[in-house]
């Protein structure tokens, strides 16, 4: 005769962890991998702007980022930037330079694209169309979103880079040619891969497309 | 070659140097200290060491709070005397406050920088010159923005014909930074040293005890006439500095 028997407290106990932990590390493995489970996207269609005509869309692995210019402060480095957007000169241009909850940047249309990304180069390239002069602004306060045209260490070399700032930074403002702000996407931003603790992304993710709302 | 440029790039720029800061001044390890003034003069302080520089030649020291609480109040009634569209004119708006600031293991007061419109200055730098030496450091800047106001060929002309300058200023032993008794041309030995740190030396006491100059002209004509130079050059620029 077979005498039944019976798991004690703490076997129960201990095989309801182990269920748990098993759970645990197979949902992780599938949902924690995708860095943008989390991440609210704005729904384009069914979002009113004031100034269309002044809306850029920036699509990137975690979504759309849309971003308001402002012609009024800086015509120039804005006509220029919308030049770049139509003529599709960002699709596939690399976030080659993120600083973690600080700043990124990408625009490097020679040496920092999808197709071509070579990093002796990656920051010197040009689009093709001439140095712009710097349009600094005083009054205008490089807020967290708050989009610039990146320049080399000299002023009016401003070109086609450009970079989002994913915090306050006050001592930019007067130092950069602002170009608009982020109105919504700034966790998708947030998402881009960093380098770590140095400032140049290796492997680093790129955009998708960048286009004026229009145009869409 | 790619994966040796790769291999590479990980190894130099895994320093943690990825600030905003770094990113606008490129000298790494620095916090805003005073990002308002009236002047617009924007005040740094470092958060840790650095090195900058053509093999990391210029080196100083994280700053001890106190120690920076204590100079800053100096540092700032100097950097007053000068208005926002003069700073702008000589390309100064950083000012870069830092311990033990050496240069090729020289000690210095200062660097200027005109090109990232820096002053470097070394807040450890002898109390007895301190401020004076933060306005011969800014002559530094006027000069090398308004180097015609401030020719050295011209300058030099004023000297006795028996004196000549050294080949730089650090490859002499004129360094001493005390007034003479009897300046004879030159107000301090370092003055000495090359035309540039002649006229920054007669600047900075401009700035700093110009009735003492005032008195010292009227028996000595070569610094009569140096400071005229001076003086006429800085009109130039601004007619109220001085």
């Amino acid at each position: 005769m077979i005498k039944k028997v019976k798991a004690s407290l703490s076997e129960k106990i201990l095989f309801i962890f182990l269920i748990s932990l098993g759970i645990f590390a197979f949902s992780s493995f599938f949902l924690l991998k995708n860095k943008c489970l989390f991440v609210d996207e704005v729904n384009l269609k069914n979002t009113n702007f004031t100034n269309p005509e002044n809306i850029a869309v920036m699509n990137i692995e975690c979504g759309n980022v849309v971003i308001e210019l402002y012609p009024d402060i800086s015509p120039n480095a804005v006509e220029r930037f919308k030049t770049l957007i139509n003529k599709k000169s960002y699709d596939g241009s690399a976030f080659y330079k993120v600083v973690e909850n600080t700043l990124i940047q990408a625009g490097d249309l020679e040496f920092g694209n999808k197709e071509y990304l070579d990093y002796s180069k990656i920051g010197s390239g040009k689009s093709g169309l001439g140095l712009l002069k710097s349009e600094l602004n005083d009054e205008f306060e490089f807020t967290e979103g708050s989009v610039g045209f990146a320049r080399t260490t000299e002023f009016n070399s401003e070109d086609s880079e450009f970079f989002i700032t994913l915090k306050e930074i006050p001592i930019y403002q007067g130092e950069y040619t602002p170009l608009g702000k982020v109105i919504y996407g700034l966790d998708i931003l947030r998402k881009i891969k960093t380098g770590n603790k140095a400032i140049y992304v290796l492997r680093p993710d790129y955009i998708n497309t960048f286009r004026m709302l229009n145009s869409n | 070659m790619r994966i040796l440029i790769l291999f590479l790039l990980c190894l130099n720029i895994s320093y943690v140097k990825a600030d905003e800061i770094y990113n606008l001044l490129k000298i790494p390890n620095l916090e805003i200290y005073k990002l308002k003034s009236e002047n617009n003069i924007r005040y740094l302080n470092t958060k840790g060491d650095f090195k900058i520089g053509v093999n990391d030649n210029i080196k100083c020291n994280k700053v001890n709070q106190k120690n920076l609480i204590d100079k800053f109040s100096v540092i700032e009634k100097n950097l007053n005397y000068y208005n926002s569209k003069f700073l702008k004119n000589i390309s100064l708006k950083y000012i870069v406050l830092c311990e033990d600031l050496y240069i090729s293991d020289i000690n210095t007061g200062g660097i200027p920088d005109t090109k990232k419109r820096t002053l470097i200055l070394d807040i450890n730098f002898n109390p007895k010159y301190f401020e004076r030496m933060i306005h011969h450091e800014i002559f530094h800047m006027i000069q090398k923005s308004f180097s015609n106001n401030f020719n050295e060929n011209v300058f030099s002309s004023f000297n006795n014909t028996d004196f000549s300058y050294a080949e730089c200023s650090t490859c002499s032993d004129r360094l001493n930074l005390d007034l003479y008794q009897n300046t004879n041309g030159f107000l301090t030995e370092y003055s000495k040293s090359i035309p540039s740190e002649d006229m920054a030396e007669i600047f900075s006491y401009l700035m700093t005890d110009e009735n003492k100059i005032n008195e010292i002209i009227k028996e000595d004509q070569i610094l009569r006439n140096k400071v005229g130079f001076i003086r006429q050059g800085l009109s130039k620029i601004d007619g109220n500095i001085l």
